[in-house]
């Protein structure tokens, strides 16, 4: 590396630190350079806007939950900040599920946010048995719009690219599964429901969740793997 | 540049707030931010780092960087996905970087194979992505040989002697093919601009 004031080579020497070629020592000795240079800085951010739209065509690989696990730990979300407080509290309390449902109807009871009480609730947990998502719903007699709340008590859900979470009622005896619809990816969401579901839901027993492909299951029938459920038990 | 602050791009400007939001210590924010960008970043890391567990420990790294510095996102002039692709491409070329890494383990199933100048996907799929497109147009017009070593460089963080022995040809032709690649890029797109 001769001299960095060669505009030719400061170009060049950012295009191939962008790209990557740029290695070793001298890849170390130009990231240092940058720190003081603001123009190679300009330079080098040109660069990226250029070559970093290749990295669309890479497409996405959803990581696994454990990372987003490992960094909310880090950042002190996992352990109560403003926002997961919330889940601590309600992991902490999940432990038997109908216990947790009645002591989970006077915490909505309380909540802060203008709301009718909820009438019935589910507590889906996941395969291990832990609680992942608790569903509630108010007396649907009373609602014009009717809907349910689900509230994401694990992991942020992380679903893989083209796929999506579908959300089905069990209604007991051989009736199939009926879709409610498709989840988001909030941590406290609601999911609104057709009327004539609505109707059918306070004689529900449970709630399922698969992974279904974009757009929601194309049979009408759960074709992912179920991956969590829940008993419906009624509050009110 | 490719302009991608002048377009109203909606993510864009979602991941421009939610930054916002972080900087401010926002973990909700951050969370939102975590769950519209993890899949991407992860790709990314993947594809250079070629093994799963560097690229989880890698996007973890990246995204405590992310929490820690962003703040400083607001006097950079890039877009926020260009910014946050960066920390991952920049921190996963660093991890190659370490001595001990060169040991091989399981290594993902992304065949470097696979990107070979006439497999259609990557850059159908590089078509397809919007703010991609003047981009994609101008690698269509660099002769194959230099868009080959410009996507196996970029994607798979081959350095130049990996590219040399990958495409069987001596250090100083792939070397040009890359600078002249890379020289032709800068030009297309400036007409494009």
């Amino acid at each position: 590396m001769a001299s960095y004031k060669n505009p030719q080579l400061r170009d060049r020497l950012a295009a191939e630190y962008v790209i990557g070629t740029l290695r070793g020592r001298a890849r170390a000795r130009f990231e240092a350079l940058q720190r003081y240079d603001p123009e190679l800085r300009r330079i080098v951010a040109e660069w990226e806007a250029r070559l970093t739209p290749l990295s669309a065509a890479a497409g996405e690989i959803a990581p696994p939950a454990r990372v987003w696990q490992m960094v909310a730990r880090r950042i002190g979300a996992a352990r109560g900040g403003d926002a997961r407080a919330g889940l601590a509290f309600w992991r902490g309390l999940a432990v038997a599920s109908t216990a947790f449902a009645l002591i989970l109807a006077a915490f909505i009871g309380v909540a802060p946010r203008p709301e009718p009480q909820m009438a019935m609730v589910a507590v889906m947990n996941d395969d291990r048995g832990q609680p992942a998502l608790v569903v509630s719903w108010p007396p649907m007699k009373e609602m014009r719009d009717p809907y349910v709340r689900i509230k994401v008590v694990q992991e942020h859900p992380v679903m893989a690219p083209g796929t999506t979470w579908e959300m089905w009622m069990l209604s007991g005896g051989k009736d199939a599964p009926v879709s409610m619809g498709l989840i988001g990816i909030d941590a406290d969401q609601t999911m609104k429901l057709r009327p004539a579901l609505a109707s059918r839901i306070e004689g529900a027993w449970g709630l399922a969740m698969s992974v279904e492909p974009k757009g929601g299951s194309p049979t009408g029938a759960p074709t992912g793997p179920v991956i969590f459920r829940g008993q419906c038990v009624k509050i009110l | 540049m490719t302009g991608d602050r002048l377009a109203p791009d909606p993510l864009a400007a979602r991941l421009a707030e939610l930054l916002a939001q972080a900087a401010l210590k926002n973990q909700r924010a951050f969370a939102d931010l975590y769950a519209l960008t993890a899949a991407k970043l992860f790709g990314v890391a993947l594809r250079i780092l070629r093994r799963q567990d560097w690229a989880e420990e890698v996007l973890q790294e990246c995204y405590i960087s992310i929490w820690n510095h962003a703040g400083d996102y607001a006097v950079q002039k890039s877009a926020p996905l260009t910014w946050m692709t960066s920390i991952v491409r920049n921190r996963s070329l660093d991890w190659l970087r370490r001595p001990r890494q060169e040991a091989g383990g399981e290594e993902y199933e992304i065949a470097v194979e696979a990107w070979q100048d006439d497999a259609p996907g990557p850059m159908e799929r590089l078509v397809a992505s919007s703010e991609a497109a003047a981009l994609a147009r101008c690698m269509q017009q660099l002769e194959a040989k230099q868009r080959q070593s410009i996507m196996l460089a970029f994607f798979h963080g081959l350095s130049h002697s990996e590219l040399a022995e990958h495409m069987k040809q001596p250090l100083g032709t792939v070397k040009t093919w890359v600078r002249r690649g890379l020289e032709r890029l800068k030009l297309c797109l400036g007409e494009a601009a």
